[in-house]
């Protein structure tokens, strides 16, 4: 232990987690490669057009031509942009977004690093995502960005609140703040999943996803028609790419937590089927599929009725449901809510 | 050198350069996000003694929240910065010699006579299934209750306090209450005639 | 092996830095309320080294309460300073001498 040299314990650790962290990240850009694949296609049908279908069978190798093209197209900085910042900014928006699935199981022995406080670092890390945001708005030098990046701080910061209520009643249901136990409190069929009992946090939840992700009909921090494409209007080529590959990165994760918290992760819903992956896939898509029907259907919100919505609407529905919960659980009746 | 100890040198020496930077950056943005970084760097080394709950909390509550009001300040703010950094460099050398008088009285007392690993052994490391956000929640709940409620009543202080500093209703823009917007329905806004159909005279009778 | 007192020392360290901080920039409200988090950090910095060393998780309670009251603390002096702004349109500490005799 005296030299750092020999100590062929701790390289070895650092290596296999290395690898470890590899085997999540590539099978996760790749599906949010494929996400974006599906967004196209999904709305492209729901709007009654085909989607891609040029680049390779059925358009499959779309989302590949796209990375090579903005692989190769060239980083603009703008000249009054505060450069070191300027750079910073998207790498600050997709740190968080892979490092929060460090944490996230997808079976019993399937996690990276099962902590004790999982839902807490989720929730930690994932409040440092508004960051990049700010950071590339300001560091842009252009009051479209900065008009987007105001609006996204305010917005995020705001249903983190709502947010993070609707977690307490799950930890209050599962009584753990580990994401295996959480899933764990679900075992036993698709009516002991924390759906039922605690409907109203799993509604607040998903909508405070979609506006945690900036995603329509909570896009206001981009708004292409009100403010050009707000924070990141003068990022280009591969630094556009990484904001892109944050997002969606973020929406699968907004996903999974769902899926792990309410949906009963990767349980079978009826008892004679086995537990599995797959199920975890399936749940995890079904909550993205919902995330591009709301993007399909419904018109961007005005922003002060979002900013209604999450402070006057979810906050109190969340802290009411909480107190329900809480309430319910010294009555005889507390079996249902764990 | 451990692993550990390399990691310790490794925050310590961000630690004080974020400080530093913190307190002589000339942009106030940029003061802030070192203060941010110094918050990160501080809960690494809070993960470090043992106390994750706390150092996880201080990322969501400061580097989550009361640092993005901080941002969101000093970037709305347009101040004249020239003139709010006049005297820095005539007050540095009393300050500097100051600060460094008070780093060496500290050093002095809480070096490692009084405060080393011979007089204060390193804690055994704690079990795998230890919890500390569950012993944390014990003593919280338990002994410190009333302190508990009374640091939730500082925080809603804080909240009506912030709110009714800042709220104002302005004059000289028009105001929409979007809650009212939202509640409007159908008949509010919209009026079904039902009236008889009648015919000109006239017409449809030679149809051209 | 890190001792309590590598901890003390660098809690020393970074309240020497903010009280210098608030030497330099006796004019900037902003960076002033800045440095009165850098030092509560510093404060926190040794309740928590203490705590972990002695065994005993009071200390870390502390550093709980700590954090209420200063995201307290920090957000009403924001809201003063916004609301400072509005009325002045200065931040500086010198502009601030309306209340005097």
């Amino acid at each position: 232990m005296e030299s750092v040299g020999m100590d062929w314990a701790a390289i070895r650790t650092v290596v296999w987690t290395l690898i470890k962290i590899l085997a999540l990240v590539v099978p996760l850009m790749l599906g949010v490669a494929y996400l974006t694949y599906a967004e196209r296609k999904i709305i492209g049908w729901m709007q009654v057009r085909i989607g891609p279908n040029r680049v390779g069978f059925q358009g499959l190798l779309q989302p590949i031509a796209d990375a090579v093209k903005l692989l190769m197209k060239e980083i603009i900085i703008p000249s009054g942009a505060s450069r070191g910042l300027f750079i910073l900014g998207p790498i600050l928006a997709i740190a968080p977004a892979l490092a929060a699935w460090a944490v996230i199981p997808f079976t019993d022995s399937l996690v990276l690093a099962n902590i004790n406080a999982g839902l807490l670092y989720v929730m930690a890390i994932t409040s440092m995502g508004v960051y990049g945001v700010i950071i590339a708005g300001w560091a842009s030098n252009s009051k479209y960005a900065f008009l987007g990046a105001m609006r996204s701080a305010a917005q995020i910061v705001s249903y983190e609140i709502a947010m993070g209520f609707a977690l307490v009643g799950v930890l209050m249901a599962a009584q753990s703040l580990n994401l295996s136990d959480i899933v764990h409190g679900q075992s036993g069929g698709l009516h002991h999943w924390y759906i039922w009992p605690l409907f109203p946090l799993f509604v607040v939840y998903l909508i405070s996803g979609v506006a945690e992700t900036n995603r329509a009909p909570f896009d206001v921090a981009e708004g292409e028609s009100e403010i050009v494409a707000g924070f990141h209007v003068e990022y280009s080529g591969m630094a556009f790419a990484v904001f892109f590959l944050a997002e969606y990165a973020n929406m699968i994760l907004i996903a999974a937590l769902t899926t792990l918290m309410f949906l009963g992760g990767w349980l079978s819903p009826v008892t004679f089927l086995p537990d599995g992956i797959v199920w975890w896939l399936l749940k995890t898509g079904f909550v993205l599929f919902l995330f591009l029907w709301f993007r399909a259907t419904f018109p961007r919100y005005r922003y002060d009725q979002i900013m209604r919505l999450g402070w006057k609407v979810f906050i109190p529905i969340t802290l009411v449901w909480i107190i329900v919960v809480g309430g319910m659980m010294q009555t005889p009746y507390g079996y249902l809510f764990h | 050198m451990t692993y550990t100890t390399a990691i310790f040198y490794f925050f310590a020496s961000i630690l004080v350069f974020a400080g530093l930077r913190v307190i002589t950056a000339r942009n106030p943005v940029h003061a802030a996000l070192y203060l941010v970084l110094a918050f990160f760097t501080a809960a690494g080394l809070w993960m470090l003694l043992e106390a994750e709950f706390l150092a996880i909390t201080l990322v969501l509550v400061y580097v989550g929240a009361v640092m993005v009001l901080f941002l969101f300040v000093v970037m709305m703010l347009d101040i004249n910065l020239e003139k709010l950094r006049e005297g820095f460099w005539d007050y540095l050398p009393l300050a500097g010699f100051v600060a460094v008088l008070l780093v060496i009285e500290m050093a002095l007392i809480l070096g490692s006579r009084h405060f080393g690993l011979e007089v204060m052994g390193a804690p055994a490391p704690h079990a795998a299934d230890y919890s500390n956000t569950k012993e944390l929640g014990r003593v919280l709940y338990t002994e410190y209750v009333y302190a508990f409620e009374l640091a939730a009543v500082i925080l809603l202080v804080a909240i009506v306090a912030a709110i009714a500093l800042t709220l104002r209703r302005r004059k000289d823009s028009k105001y929409i209450d979007p809650a009212e917007q939202v509640k409007v329905k159908r008949n509010d806004r919209l009026r079904i005639v039902k009236m008889q159909a009648t015919q000109k005279p006239g017409a449809g009778e030679d149809g051209a | 092996m890190i001792s309590l007192s590598h901890y003390l020392v660098l809690g020393g360290i970074l309240f020497a830095i903010s009280v210098l901080g608030i030497f330099l920039n006796r004019k900037n409200v902003i960076i002033l309320l800045m440095a009165i988090e850098l030092m509560l950090l510093a404060v926190n910095m040794n309740f928590i080294a203490f705590s972990h060393y002695l065994g005993d998780i009071h200390g870390q309670i502390f550093v709980f309460f700590i954090l209420t009251v200063a995201a307290a603390e920090s957000a009403i002096g924001l809201a003063i300073l916004v609301v400072l702004f509005r009325n002045l349109h200065t931040i500086n500490v010198d502009d601030l001498d309306h209340l005097k005799g």
